[in-house]
Protein backbone atom coordinates (compact mmCIF):
# COMPACT_ATOMS: atom_id res chain seq x y z
CA UNK A 1 0.00 0.00 0.00
CA UNK A 2 2.76 2.39 0.97
CA UNK A 3 4.76 1.49 -2.07
CA UNK A 4 1.63 2.07 -4.14
CA UNK A 5 1.38 5.55 -2.63
CA UNK A 6 4.94 6.31 -3.67
CA UNK A 7 4.31 4.90 -7.15
CA UNK A 8 1.22 7.08 -7.54
CA UNK A 9 3.09 10.12 -6.30
CA UNK A 10 5.93 9.45 -8.78
CA UNK A 11 3.44 8.91 -11.60
CA UNK A 12 1.64 12.14 -10.76
CA UNK A 13 4.92 14.08 -10.70
CA UNK A 14 5.91 12.56 -14.05
CA UNK A 15 2.60 13.55 -15.65
CA UNK A 16 2.87 17.06 -14.18
CA UNK A 17 6.44 17.35 -15.48
CA UNK A 18 5.30 16.43 -19.00
CA UNK A 19 2.47 18.94 -18.83
CA UNK A 20 4.94 21.55 -17.60
CA UNK A 21 7.18 20.89 -20.62
CA UNK A 22 4.12 21.38 -22.81
CA UNK A 23 3.25 24.67 -21.10
CA UNK A 24 6.90 25.78 -21.28
CA UNK A 25 6.86 25.04 -25.01
CA UNK A 26 3.67 27.05 -25.31
CA UNK A 27 5.38 30.00 -23.60
CA UNK A 28 8.17 29.72 -26.14
CA UNK A 29 6.05 29.50 -29.28
CA UNK A 30 3.62 32.20 -28.18
CA UNK A 31 6.54 34.48 -27.34
CA UNK A 32 5.36 34.97 -23.75
CA UNK A 33 8.78 34.43 -22.17
CA UNK A 34 9.10 38.08 -21.15
CA UNK A 35 5.39 38.32 -20.28
CA UNK A 36 6.52 38.91 -16.72
CA UNK A 37 9.41 41.34 -17.01
CA UNK A 38 10.95 40.22 -13.72
CA UNK A 39 11.40 37.06 -11.64
CA UNK A 40 10.24 35.57 -9.29
CA UNK A 41 7.57 38.26 -9.03
CA UNK A 42 5.47 39.25 -12.03
CA UNK A 43 5.51 43.04 -11.99
CA UNK A 44 5.11 44.40 -8.48
CA UNK A 45 3.22 41.39 -7.18
CA UNK A 46 3.44 37.62 -7.25
CA UNK A 47 0.30 37.46 -9.38
CA UNK A 48 0.09 39.50 -12.60
CA UNK A 49 -2.30 42.44 -12.45
CA UNK A 50 -5.68 42.23 -14.13
CA UNK A 51 -5.62 45.76 -15.41
CA UNK A 52 -2.65 48.03 -15.86
CA UNK A 53 -1.47 50.66 -18.28
CA UNK A 54 -0.30 49.23 -21.58
CA UNK A 55 3.25 50.48 -21.44
CA UNK A 56 4.48 48.05 -18.87
CA UNK A 57 2.57 44.90 -19.51
CA UNK A 58 0.95 42.69 -22.05
CA UNK A 59 -1.53 41.04 -19.72
CA UNK A 60 -2.18 38.02 -21.94
CA UNK A 61 1.51 37.20 -22.18
CA UNK A 62 1.95 37.87 -18.45
CA UNK A 63 -0.75 35.34 -17.59
CA UNK A 64 0.66 32.70 -19.96
CA UNK A 65 4.05 33.06 -18.28
CA UNK A 66 2.46 33.15 -14.84
CA UNK A 67 0.63 29.85 -15.46
CA UNK A 68 3.97 28.34 -16.47
CA UNK A 69 5.58 29.50 -13.22
CA UNK A 70 2.64 28.38 -11.08
CA UNK A 71 2.66 24.97 -12.70
CA UNK A 72 6.37 24.74 -11.96
CA UNK A 73 5.62 25.52 -8.31
CA UNK A 74 2.91 22.83 -8.21
CA UNK A 75 5.37 20.31 -9.65
CA UNK A 76 7.90 21.43 -7.02
CA UNK A 77 5.41 20.72 -4.22
CA UNK A 78 4.54 17.37 -5.74
CA UNK A 79 8.25 16.43 -5.79
CA UNK A 80 8.72 17.59 -2.18
CA UNK A 81 5.93 15.16 -1.21
CA UNK A 82 7.70 12.49 -3.27
CA UNK A 83 10.92 13.10 -1.34
CA UNK A 84 9.13 12.74 2.00
CA UNK A 85 7.59 9.47 0.83
CA UNK A 86 10.98 8.25 -0.36
CA UNK A 87 12.48 8.90 3.09
CA UNK A 88 9.57 7.16 4.73
CA UNK A 89 9.26 4.07 2.58
CA UNK A 90 12.50 3.75 0.66
CA UNK A 91 15.09 4.85 3.16
CA UNK A 92 17.08 1.68 2.54
CA UNK A 93 16.72 1.89 -1.23
CA UNK A 94 19.49 4.36 -1.98
CA UNK A 95 18.68 4.43 -5.70
CA UNK A 96 15.10 5.64 -5.20
CA UNK A 97 16.08 7.93 -2.35
CA UNK A 98 18.88 9.65 -4.24
CA UNK A 99 16.95 9.99 -7.51
CA UNK A 100 14.00 11.51 -5.60
CA UNK A 101 16.29 14.18 -4.20
CA UNK A 102 17.97 14.61 -7.55
CA UNK A 103 14.50 15.37 -8.97
CA UNK A 104 13.95 17.94 -6.25
CA UNK A 105 17.29 19.54 -7.05
CA UNK A 106 16.48 19.57 -10.79
CA UNK A 107 13.06 21.17 -10.34
CA UNK A 108 14.46 23.92 -8.09
CA UNK A 109 17.49 24.47 -10.32
CA UNK A 110 15.28 24.72 -13.38
CA UNK A 111 13.07 27.27 -11.64
CA UNK A 112 16.16 29.40 -11.03
CA UNK A 113 17.31 28.90 -14.64
CA UNK A 114 13.84 30.14 -15.64
CA UNK A 115 14.58 33.24 -13.59
CA UNK A 116 17.96 33.61 -15.29
CA UNK A 117 16.13 33.50 -18.62
CA UNK A 118 14.10 36.55 -17.64
CA UNK A 119 17.15 38.37 -16.24
CA UNK A 120 19.08 37.79 -19.46
CA UNK A 121 16.17 38.75 -21.72
CA UNK A 122 15.68 35.17 -22.95
CA UNK A 123 19.26 34.30 -23.79
CA UNK A 124 18.92 31.48 -26.38
CA UNK A 125 21.60 29.33 -24.73
CA UNK A 126 19.91 29.54 -21.34
CA UNK A 127 16.64 28.59 -23.07
CA UNK A 128 18.31 25.42 -24.31
CA UNK A 129 19.72 24.71 -20.87
CA UNK A 130 16.23 25.21 -19.39
CA UNK A 131 14.93 22.56 -21.81
CA UNK A 132 17.80 20.13 -21.13
CA UNK A 133 17.22 20.35 -17.36
CA UNK A 134 13.52 19.69 -17.95
CA UNK A 135 14.45 16.57 -19.94
CA UNK A 136 16.74 15.43 -17.11
CA UNK A 137 13.84 15.96 -14.71
CA UNK A 138 11.34 13.87 -16.69
CA UNK A 139 14.00 11.18 -17.04
CA UNK A 140 14.57 10.96 -13.30
CA UNK A 141 10.83 11.05 -12.57
CA UNK A 142 10.11 8.38 -15.20
CA UNK A 143 12.84 6.29 -13.60
CA UNK A 144 11.23 6.64 -10.16
CA UNK A 145 7.84 5.65 -11.58
CA UNK A 146 9.18 2.48 -13.19
CA UNK A 147 11.44 1.62 -10.28
CA UNK A 148 8.61 1.88 -7.76
CA UNK A 149 6.34 -0.04 -10.11
CA UNK A 150 8.82 -2.90 -10.03
CA UNK A 151 8.59 -2.97 -6.26
CA UNK A 152 4.83 -3.18 -6.56
CA UNK A 153 4.88 -6.38 -8.53
CA UNK A 154 5.59 -9.21 -6.16
CA UNK A 155 5.85 -11.91 -8.78
CA UNK A 156 8.39 -11.42 -11.49
CA UNK A 157 7.67 -12.67 -14.93
CA UNK A 158 10.45 -15.06 -15.65
CA UNK A 159 11.62 -14.56 -19.15
CA UNK A 160 14.22 -16.02 -21.32
CA UNK A 161 16.71 -13.18 -21.39
CA UNK A 162 17.62 -14.04 -24.97
CA UNK A 163 14.14 -13.02 -26.10
CA UNK A 164 14.51 -9.52 -24.71
CA UNK A 165 15.88 -6.61 -26.67
CA UNK A 166 19.55 -6.08 -26.08
CA UNK A 167 20.21 -3.42 -23.45
CA UNK A 168 22.91 -1.97 -25.66
CA UNK A 169 20.42 -1.29 -28.45
CA UNK A 170 18.23 0.68 -26.09
CA UNK A 171 21.25 2.57 -24.81
CA UNK A 172 22.30 3.42 -28.36
CA UNK A 173 18.73 4.45 -29.13
CA UNK A 174 18.60 6.73 -26.06
CA UNK A 175 22.01 8.17 -26.93
CA UNK A 176 20.91 8.94 -30.50
CA UNK A 177 17.70 10.52 -29.21
CA UNK A 178 19.74 12.85 -26.99
CA UNK A 179 22.07 13.78 -29.88
CA UNK A 180 18.99 14.36 -32.05
CA UNK A 181 17.45 16.64 -29.42
CA UNK A 182 20.71 18.58 -29.04
CA UNK A 183 20.84 19.08 -32.82
CA UNK A 184 17.19 20.18 -32.74
CA UNK A 185 17.75 22.69 -29.94
CA UNK A 186 20.83 23.89 -31.83
CA UNK A 187 18.67 24.59 -34.88
CA UNK A 188 16.06 26.32 -32.71
CA UNK A 189 18.70 28.48 -30.99
CA UNK A 190 20.21 29.36 -34.34
CA UNK A 191 16.84 30.41 -35.75
CA UNK A 192 16.19 32.61 -32.74
CA UNK A 193 19.55 34.33 -33.04
CA UNK A 194 18.93 34.89 -36.77
CA UNK A 195 15.41 36.20 -35.99
CA UNK A 196 16.86 38.71 -33.53
CA UNK A 197 19.69 39.89 -35.74
CA UNK A 198 17.72 39.89 -38.99
CA UNK A 199 14.09 40.46 -38.06
CA UNK A 200 13.06 41.17 -41.63
CA UNK A 201 14.02 37.73 -42.98
CA UNK A 202 11.07 35.48 -43.67
CA UNK A 203 10.86 31.98 -42.22
CA UNK A 204 12.32 30.13 -45.18
CA UNK A 205 15.22 32.58 -45.40
CA UNK A 206 15.86 31.99 -41.70
CA UNK A 207 15.93 28.24 -42.28
CA UNK A 208 18.25 28.68 -45.24
CA UNK A 209 20.70 30.62 -43.08
CA UNK A 210 21.27 27.68 -40.75
CA UNK A 211 24.57 25.86 -41.32
CA UNK A 212 24.81 22.36 -42.79
CA UNK A 213 24.38 20.56 -39.47
CA UNK A 214 20.61 20.92 -39.92
CA UNK A 215 20.82 18.02 -42.39
CA UNK A 216 22.27 15.80 -39.65
CA UNK A 217 19.05 16.35 -37.73
CA UNK A 218 17.06 14.97 -40.67
CA UNK A 219 19.56 12.17 -41.31
CA UNK A 220 19.57 11.09 -37.67
CA UNK A 221 15.77 11.26 -37.63
CA UNK A 222 15.62 8.65 -40.40
CA UNK A 223 18.32 6.57 -38.68
CA UNK A 224 16.11 6.51 -35.60
CA UNK A 225 13.18 5.52 -37.79
CA UNK A 226 15.09 2.49 -39.09
CA UNK A 227 16.23 1.57 -35.61
CA UNK A 228 12.74 1.78 -34.18
CA UNK A 229 11.36 -0.17 -37.13
CA UNK A 230 13.97 -2.86 -36.47
CA UNK A 231 12.94 -3.05 -32.79
CA UNK A 232 9.29 -3.16 -33.78
CA UNK A 233 9.80 -5.97 -36.30
CA UNK A 234 12.12 -8.03 -34.17
CA UNK A 235 9.93 -8.02 -31.09
CA UNK A 236 6.52 -7.84 -32.70
CA UNK A 237 5.64 -11.28 -31.33
CA UNK A 238 7.12 -10.81 -27.91
CA UNK A 239 5.24 -12.54 -25.12
CA UNK A 240 5.48 -9.55 -22.82
CA UNK A 241 2.82 -7.06 -23.89
CA UNK A 242 4.64 -4.03 -22.56
CA UNK A 243 7.66 -4.71 -24.78
CA UNK A 244 5.40 -4.82 -27.82
CA UNK A 245 3.57 -1.66 -26.73
CA UNK A 246 6.80 0.21 -26.12
CA UNK A 247 8.18 -0.70 -29.55
CA UNK A 248 4.94 0.28 -31.27
CA UNK A 249 4.80 3.51 -29.32
CA UNK A 250 8.40 4.42 -30.16
CA UNK A 251 7.88 3.68 -33.86
CA UNK A 252 4.70 5.78 -33.97
CA UNK A 253 6.36 8.63 -32.09
CA UNK A 254 9.36 8.68 -34.46
CA UNK A 255 7.03 8.73 -37.49
CA UNK A 256 4.98 11.56 -35.95
CA UNK A 257 8.19 13.45 -35.12
CA UNK A 258 9.47 13.15 -38.70
CA UNK A 259 6.11 14.32 -40.07
CA UNK A 260 6.06 17.28 -37.67
CA UNK A 261 9.67 18.09 -38.57
CA UNK A 262 8.87 18.13 -42.29
CA UNK A 263 5.81 20.26 -41.54
CA UNK A 264 8.14 22.72 -39.79
CA UNK A 265 10.40 22.98 -42.82
CA UNK A 266 7.85 23.01 -45.62
CA UNK A 267 5.16 25.08 -43.96
CA UNK A 268 7.57 27.57 -42.41
CA UNK A 269 7.51 26.63 -38.75
CA UNK A 270 3.85 26.65 -37.74
CA UNK A 271 3.82 27.24 -34.03
CA UNK A 272 1.62 24.31 -33.09
CA UNK A 273 3.86 21.85 -34.96
CA UNK A 274 6.89 23.34 -33.20
CA UNK A 275 5.23 22.84 -29.84
CA UNK A 276 4.36 19.19 -30.46
CA UNK A 277 7.74 18.47 -32.07
CA UNK A 278 9.48 19.65 -28.89
CA UNK A 279 7.03 17.90 -26.61
CA UNK A 280 7.29 14.65 -28.57
CA UNK A 281 11.05 14.65 -28.15
CA UNK A 282 10.61 14.79 -24.37
CA UNK A 283 8.30 11.77 -24.55
CA UNK A 284 10.96 9.81 -26.40
CA UNK A 285 13.48 10.59 -23.69
CA UNK A 286 11.14 9.36 -20.95
CA UNK A 287 10.20 6.25 -22.95
CA UNK A 288 13.87 5.36 -23.42
CA UNK A 289 14.43 5.57 -19.67
CA UNK A 290 11.39 3.38 -19.00
CA UNK A 291 12.39 0.86 -21.67
CA UNK A 292 15.95 0.51 -20.42
CA UNK A 293 14.83 0.23 -16.84
CA UNK A 294 12.29 -2.43 -17.69
CA UNK A 295 14.78 -4.64 -19.49
CA UNK A 296 17.23 -4.09 -16.69
CA UNK A 297 14.60 -5.44 -14.38
CA UNK A 298 13.56 -8.41 -16.46
CA UNK A 299 17.17 -9.42 -16.86
CA UNK A 300 17.91 -9.11 -13.16
CA UNK B 1 -14.02 -1.60 -27.12
CA UNK B 2 -11.15 -3.32 -25.40
CA UNK B 3 -8.91 -1.93 -22.71
CA UNK B 4 -6.08 -0.85 -24.99
CA UNK B 5 -8.12 0.89 -27.64
CA UNK B 6 -10.03 2.75 -24.94
CA UNK B 7 -6.74 3.99 -23.58
CA UNK B 8 -5.55 5.04 -27.04
CA UNK B 9 -8.82 6.90 -27.68
CA UNK B 10 -8.50 8.62 -24.32
CA UNK B 11 -4.89 9.68 -25.00
CA UNK B 12 -5.84 10.88 -28.46
CA UNK B 13 -8.63 12.95 -26.98
CA UNK B 14 -6.28 14.48 -24.39
CA UNK B 15 -3.68 15.39 -27.03
CA UNK B 16 -6.35 16.83 -29.29
CA UNK B 17 -7.66 18.98 -26.41
CA UNK B 18 -4.14 20.14 -25.61
CA UNK B 19 -3.70 21.03 -29.28
CA UNK B 20 -6.86 23.12 -29.35
CA UNK B 21 -5.95 24.76 -26.06
CA UNK B 22 -2.50 25.62 -27.45
CA UNK B 23 -4.02 27.04 -30.65
CA UNK B 24 -6.32 29.20 -28.57
CA UNK B 25 -3.43 30.48 -26.42
CA UNK B 26 -1.20 31.16 -29.45
CA UNK B 27 -4.04 33.04 -31.12
CA UNK B 28 -4.69 35.10 -27.99
CA UNK B 29 -0.99 35.92 -27.75
CA UNK B 30 -0.91 37.19 -31.34
CA UNK B 31 -4.06 39.24 -30.75
CA UNK B 32 -2.69 40.68 -27.52
CA UNK B 33 0.38 42.08 -29.29
CA UNK B 34 -1.79 44.31 -31.44
CA UNK B 35 -4.12 45.18 -28.55
CA UNK B 36 -1.07 46.22 -26.61
CA UNK B 37 -0.36 48.91 -29.17
CA UNK B 38 -3.43 51.11 -28.77
CA UNK B 39 -3.65 54.45 -30.55
CA UNK B 40 -2.65 56.84 -27.76
CA UNK B 41 -2.85 60.16 -29.60
CA UNK B 42 -2.04 61.83 -32.87
CA UNK B 43 1.28 63.70 -32.93
CA UNK B 44 0.56 67.42 -33.11
CA UNK B 45 1.93 69.66 -35.85
CA UNK B 46 5.59 70.58 -35.66
CA UNK B 47 8.35 71.88 -37.85
CA UNK B 48 12.02 71.25 -37.13
CA UNK B 49 15.17 71.07 -39.21
CA UNK B 50 17.49 68.18 -39.94
CA UNK B 51 21.28 68.67 -39.72
CA UNK B 52 21.39 68.93 -43.52
CA UNK B 53 19.10 71.99 -43.38
CA UNK B 54 16.07 70.07 -44.67
CA UNK B 55 12.79 70.86 -42.97
CA UNK B 56 11.15 68.00 -41.13
CA UNK B 57 7.46 68.32 -40.28
CA UNK B 58 4.75 66.09 -38.87
CA UNK B 59 3.69 65.34 -42.47
CA UNK B 60 6.84 63.25 -42.84
CA UNK B 61 5.60 60.92 -40.13
CA UNK B 62 2.84 59.72 -42.43
CA UNK B 63 3.54 56.51 -44.35
CA UNK B 64 6.38 55.30 -42.15
CA UNK B 65 6.85 53.85 -38.70
CA UNK B 66 8.85 56.32 -36.64
CA UNK B 67 10.87 55.83 -33.50
CA UNK B 68 11.52 59.12 -31.73
CA UNK B 69 14.00 60.05 -28.99
CA UNK B 70 15.17 63.24 -27.27
CA UNK B 71 18.92 63.60 -26.83
CA UNK B 72 21.76 66.13 -26.73
CA UNK B 73 25.33 65.60 -27.86
CA UNK B 74 26.99 66.65 -24.59
CA UNK B 75 24.98 64.12 -22.64
CA UNK B 76 27.22 61.49 -21.13
CA UNK B 77 24.95 59.00 -19.42
CA UNK B 78 21.66 58.16 -21.09
CA UNK B 79 22.05 59.52 -24.62
CA UNK B 80 24.97 57.35 -25.79
CA UNK B 81 23.03 54.27 -24.64
CA UNK B 82 19.82 55.49 -26.26
CA UNK B 83 21.56 56.29 -29.54
CA UNK B 84 23.37 52.96 -29.57
CA UNK B 85 19.99 51.24 -29.14
CA UNK B 86 18.68 53.22 -32.12
CA UNK B 87 21.79 52.21 -33.99
CA UNK B 88 21.19 48.50 -33.32
CA UNK B 89 17.59 48.81 -34.50
CA UNK B 90 18.64 50.78 -37.60
CA UNK B 91 21.06 48.00 -38.55
CA UNK B 92 18.55 45.23 -37.95
CA UNK B 93 15.87 46.93 -40.06
CA UNK B 94 18.35 48.20 -42.63
CA UNK B 95 16.52 46.67 -45.58
CA UNK B 96 13.17 48.20 -44.71
CA UNK B 97 12.11 51.50 -46.20
CA UNK B 98 9.06 51.65 -43.94
CA UNK B 99 10.91 52.71 -40.80
CA UNK B 100 12.58 55.97 -39.81
CA UNK B 101 14.44 57.13 -36.72
CA UNK B 102 14.18 60.64 -35.28
CA UNK B 103 16.44 62.07 -32.60
CA UNK B 104 15.59 65.59 -31.45
CA UNK B 105 18.17 67.66 -29.59
CA UNK B 106 17.08 69.28 -26.34
CA UNK B 107 20.11 71.56 -26.38
CA UNK B 108 19.68 73.46 -29.66
CA UNK B 109 21.82 76.40 -28.57
CA UNK B 110 24.88 74.12 -28.37
CA UNK B 111 23.96 71.38 -30.85
CA UNK B 112 24.52 73.18 -34.11
CA UNK B 113 23.75 71.34 -37.33
CA UNK B 114 27.45 70.54 -37.79
CA UNK B 115 27.71 69.10 -34.31
CA UNK B 116 24.59 67.02 -34.94
CA UNK B 117 26.05 65.86 -38.24
CA UNK B 118 29.26 64.75 -36.54
CA UNK B 119 27.25 63.06 -33.82
CA UNK B 120 25.17 61.21 -36.41
CA UNK B 121 28.29 59.76 -37.99
CA UNK B 122 29.02 57.91 -34.76
CA UNK B 123 25.73 56.06 -34.83
CA UNK B 124 23.82 56.22 -38.08
CA UNK B 125 24.61 54.13 -41.17
CA UNK B 126 21.64 55.09 -43.35
CA UNK B 127 19.77 58.25 -44.29
CA UNK B 128 16.60 57.14 -42.48
CA UNK B 129 17.78 58.61 -39.17
CA UNK B 130 17.01 62.31 -38.75
CA UNK B 131 18.77 64.46 -36.16
CA UNK B 132 16.47 67.42 -35.66
CA UNK B 133 16.94 70.83 -34.13
CA UNK B 134 14.95 74.02 -33.93
CA UNK B 135 13.65 76.62 -31.55
CA UNK B 136 13.93 75.38 -27.93
CA UNK B 137 10.35 76.39 -27.19
CA UNK B 138 9.09 74.46 -30.20
CA UNK B 139 11.04 71.40 -29.04
CA UNK B 140 9.63 71.65 -25.51
CA UNK B 141 6.13 72.05 -26.86
CA UNK B 142 6.55 69.04 -29.17
CA UNK B 143 7.85 66.94 -26.27
CA UNK B 144 5.24 67.93 -23.72
CA UNK B 145 2.13 68.60 -25.78
CA UNK B 146 2.79 66.63 -28.94
CA UNK B 147 4.43 63.49 -27.62
CA UNK B 148 3.53 63.64 -23.92
CA UNK B 149 7.03 63.19 -22.49
CA UNK B 150 8.68 65.41 -19.91
CA UNK B 151 10.94 68.27 -20.96
CA UNK B 152 11.71 70.02 -17.70
CA UNK B 153 15.17 71.26 -16.65
CA UNK B 154 16.66 70.86 -20.09
CA UNK B 155 18.97 69.68 -21.35
CA UNK B 156 19.78 67.15 -18.60
CA UNK B 157 16.17 66.64 -17.57
CA UNK B 158 15.03 65.34 -20.95
CA UNK B 159 12.92 62.22 -21.22
CA UNK B 160 14.80 59.01 -21.91
CA UNK B 161 11.77 57.35 -23.42
CA UNK B 162 11.45 56.17 -26.98
CA UNK B 163 8.18 56.90 -28.71
CA UNK B 164 6.81 54.57 -31.38
CA UNK B 165 4.63 56.37 -33.90
CA UNK B 166 2.70 54.48 -36.58
CA UNK B 167 2.22 55.19 -40.31
CA UNK B 168 -0.72 57.52 -39.53
CA UNK B 169 1.31 59.64 -37.09
CA UNK B 170 -0.39 58.05 -34.09
CA UNK B 171 1.60 57.42 -30.92
CA UNK B 172 1.37 53.68 -30.21
CA UNK B 173 3.77 52.94 -27.38
CA UNK B 174 6.54 54.28 -25.12
CA UNK B 175 9.71 52.43 -24.09
CA UNK B 176 12.47 53.11 -21.62
CA UNK B 177 15.24 54.04 -24.05
CA UNK B 178 18.13 53.17 -21.75
CA UNK B 179 16.79 49.69 -21.09
CA UNK B 180 18.34 47.00 -23.28
CA UNK B 181 15.22 44.85 -23.11
CA UNK B 182 13.37 47.64 -24.93
CA UNK B 183 15.17 46.67 -28.15
CA UNK B 184 13.50 43.27 -28.05
CA UNK B 185 10.10 44.84 -27.36
CA UNK B 186 10.47 47.48 -30.05
CA UNK B 187 11.51 44.87 -32.60
CA UNK B 188 8.43 42.76 -31.88
CA UNK B 189 6.16 45.80 -32.02
CA UNK B 190 7.67 47.04 -35.29
CA UNK B 191 7.08 43.61 -36.83
CA UNK B 192 3.50 43.61 -35.52
CA UNK B 193 2.80 47.04 -36.98
CA UNK B 194 4.52 46.24 -40.29
CA UNK B 195 2.27 43.19 -40.64
CA UNK B 196 -0.93 45.18 -40.21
Amino acid sequence: MNIRLFFRSALLSTILAYLLIFIGGLVRVSGAGMGCPNWPKCGDNWIPPTNVDFEQFNLTLAWIEFINRSFGAILGISIIVLCFLSIKYFYSNKKILSISFLSLFLVIANGVVGGALVWTNLNPFIKTFHMILALALVSSLSFLTVESYKNLRDKKIILNSASLPNKKIILIFAFLIIIEILLGTGIRTNIEIIQTEFPLLNKSEQLDSIPFYKYFHTFLGFTLLFLSFYLYKKFSNHSLRIIKSLNTFILCMIIVQILLGELLVFFELPQLARLFHTWGSSWLVGISVIYYNLIDYELA
Amino acid sequence: MNWLSRKITFSFFIILSLGFLALFVIDKAVESRLNNLPIISNVSNFELTNFDNQKFTNDQLVGKLSLISFIFTNCEDACPIMSSHFSILQKRFYDSNSIQFISITVDPSFDSKDILKDYSKNYSIKDNWFFLTGDLQAIISLAEDGLFVSAALLPTGHSTRFILVDQNANIRRYYEGTDESSIFEIQNDILTLLDT
